[in-house]
Order: C-alpha cells, then structure tokens, then sequence
C-alpha cells in the first residue's frame, strides 16, 4: 500500500471521528441550548439578587439609626416627664405641709375662742354667736378630704414613674434588635462582597453607623412579670445564702 | 446630715427613677453614667450606699464591684445591684463580686426603699 492511501485511510478515520463527534454534538447541543437559556435567565435574576441586597444592605444603618433615634427621644420625653411628675410631687409635699399648717392654727384658734368664752360667761349671746362662728370657720372635714387626695395623686404620681421604666428595657431591646441588624448586614456585606466588589466599596464605604460598642443591653429584659422576676432572684440569693451557711456547719464540724 | 446614695446606671430614666424614689425619702442622689464615673466620683464625696446596674459602658458593675472592694476604706460600703439579668449566673456573679443585694429592673421603688434603709437606717 502506498502512503498515499495510508493517509488517505487516516483521513477517513479523522473523519469518521469528527462524525461522531458532531452526533454527539447533535445530541448536547439541545442541552447546551438549554443551558444558555436558564443561564440568560438566571444572571438578570442574579443580578436583580445582588442589587436587592445591596439596596437592603444599605438600608440598614438608616434602620439601625433610626431606632437609636427613637431611643432618644423616648429617654427624653421619659426624662421629661419624670422631672414633671418630680414638680408634682414637690407641689403636692408644698400643698400638704400648707394643709398641715392650717390645720395647726386651727388648733390654736380654738384655743383663743376657749380663752375668750371663758371671758364672756355672763353673755349668753355672746357665747351663742362665738361658737356658731367657730363651727361656721372650722375646715378640718375638708382639710382631710383634701389631704387624702392629695395623697392620693401623689401615690398615682409615683405609679407613673414605675411605669416609666418600661423605657429602659424597650431602649435595652431595641439595642438588641440592632445588635442583630448590625450582624445580618455584616453577613449580608460579606455575601456581595464576592458578586461586585467595586460597588460595595462605593456604596458602604460612605455609610456610617452608629458605634455600637457604646450601647449595653440586655436583650432578654422584659417589662412583664416584673414582681415573679424579683422572687426568682431572692430566692437564688436565699439558695445561695443556704449553702453559705451549711460549708460554715461543715466546716464546723470538721 | 442626709445619707449619700451614688446610682451608677448608662440609663438616664433609671438614674433618674432612682433619684426620684430616694430623694423623697430624705436621701441625696449623686448619679454616674457608667462604672468609671462612679469610680472618679467615689473620693469626691462620702458615699454611705452605691446602687449600681451591670451592663455599662467603659466600667460594668462586676469591675466595679470588684474595684471598690479592692479599696481597704470600701470594703463595708454596702452595694447593690440593680440590672435587668436574671439570670443565676449573672446574681452569683454579682453578689460573689461583693455586691450586698440584688434587684431587678423593672423595680418596685418601695423594695429599692426597703433595701436602701436596711443598710442606712
């Protein structure tokens, strides 16, 4: 055989290859076009992806600063009111210690009308008129009333400033909340960070958030159930106390 | 001579409820915004009862605690704890720091009251 032919078998064969080849590529390309497909599909959606965490992202120091403002302003309005109720209370002690004042040189005006009917004994009229007036000036009934008021407004004054304190634990949970958002922004930055680097260092590298470190809370504080709270913990500390008490009889006896 | 109680609390509503509660019982109220003011505020005046909350900024109130104990001149100066941590940990914690009392936030003033007078009164 010449070489010719042997090239020529070679050729055939190289063909032949190719064949299948283009079979199989007849076979895939379905498949391929498929996948162009999805994929055309899928990178809009991706993108639609990144831009909406990117925008949520960015949303959340706005978030996070909001709710410091909020605390804010509560812890100044609570503020307020408790210098207020402070006034009140102030006003109020003012208004009883007046009360007890009155009630006092009513006392010694009684006194004097004694001194004087003793002086007007022979003047039945006299007598007459003078005790009449006396009954006639004589507030004490009101005073009291007056005085029971009072203190009941003060003990309502107080009630209030107890309820205030429900602002210090939401302050405390909403310092958590934001502990938390700053958390899911962190993981969410770190998420993009991969997608479109140049970007996010443009967009978070001019936001600002508040520093964090500066807010202490406890984010399991809760306004209900205050009282059973206070018997949980006195009863620890009185566990606690006991066994004290029972490593000194040990220790007694050893 | 009124008895001198320092509130170290971050929180202004509870330093002031807390000045408010006592005030009226004859005490005065000097307040710090966290554990170092408390520290800084402690020569400056005498203190007869310390009040303090455990979460705070630059100084908590286990290294207060801690702190003022270390000081020979402290080691009777009663103090007690008022934070919103309930929990078992956080109360042996505190009272094995050297706190005397331990209440919890929300409080009732009258139980601060109560446990204000059994130290002073």
């Amino acid at each position: 055989m010449s070489i010719q032919t042997e090239n020529m078998k070679e050729i055939f064969g190289k063909i032949d290859d190719l064949k299948a080849v283009f079979k199989v590529g007849e076979r895939i390309l379905p498949i391929l076009t498929s996948l162009i497909d999805f994929m055309g599909e899928i990178i809009p959606l991706l993108e639609n992806i990144n831009t909406s965490i990117s925008d949520s992202t960015n949303q959340m120091p706005k978030v996070s600063n909001q709710i410091n403002n909020v605390t804010s302003a509560t812890e100044l309005a609570t503020t307020e009111i408790l210098d207020l109720v402070d006034e009140i209370s102030n006003e109020l002690n003012d208004i009883e210690q007046a009360i007890t004042k009155i009630l006092e040189l009513n006392q010694t005006r009684d006194d004097k009308f004694n001194e004087i009917i003793k002086h007007v004994e022979k003047n039945d009229k006299v007598i007459e008129l003078l005790n009449e007036y006396k009954t006639i000036s004589t507030y004490d009934d009101t005073f009291n009333i007056v005085r029971e008021v009072l203190a009941k407004i003060s003990n309502d004054a107080f009630k209030i400033t107890m309820s205030l304190q429900v602002q210090d634990i939401t302050s405390q949970q909403l310092s958590a909340v934001n502990h938390l958002i700053e958390s899911v922004n962190t993981r969410l930055t770190g998420l993009v960070k991969e997608i479109d680097s140049s970007d996010l260092k443009k967009e978070f590298g001019s936001m600002k958030w508040e520093d964090s470190e500066s807010t202490h809370f406890d984010g399991n504080a809760s306004y209900i159930d205050r009282e059973h709270k206070q018997q949980e913990v006195d009863q620890i500390i009185s566990d606690q106390k006991q066994v004290a008490s029972q490593e000194e009889i040990d220790k007694l006896f050893s | 001579m009124k008895k001198v109680i320092l509130i170290a609390d971050d929180s202004p509503t509870i330093r002031k409820f807390v000045a408010f509660s006592l005030t009226m019982q004859g005490f005065e109220v000097v307040a710090a915004k966290d554990g170092m003011e408390a520290i800084e505020q402690l020569p400056a005046k005498k203190i007869d009862l310390i009040i303090t909350d455990l979460n705070m900024p630059n100084l908590d109130g286990f290294e207060l605690i801690k702190s003022i104990r270390q000081n020979q001149d402290y080691v009777e100066l009663p103090i007690i704890i008022l934070s919103s941590l309930a929990g078992s940990e956080e109360i042996e914690k505190g009272m094995s720091c050297g706190a005397n009392s331990y209440l919890v936030k929300p409080f009732d003033p009258k139980r601060i009251q109560y446990e204000v007078a059994k130290y002073l009164n």
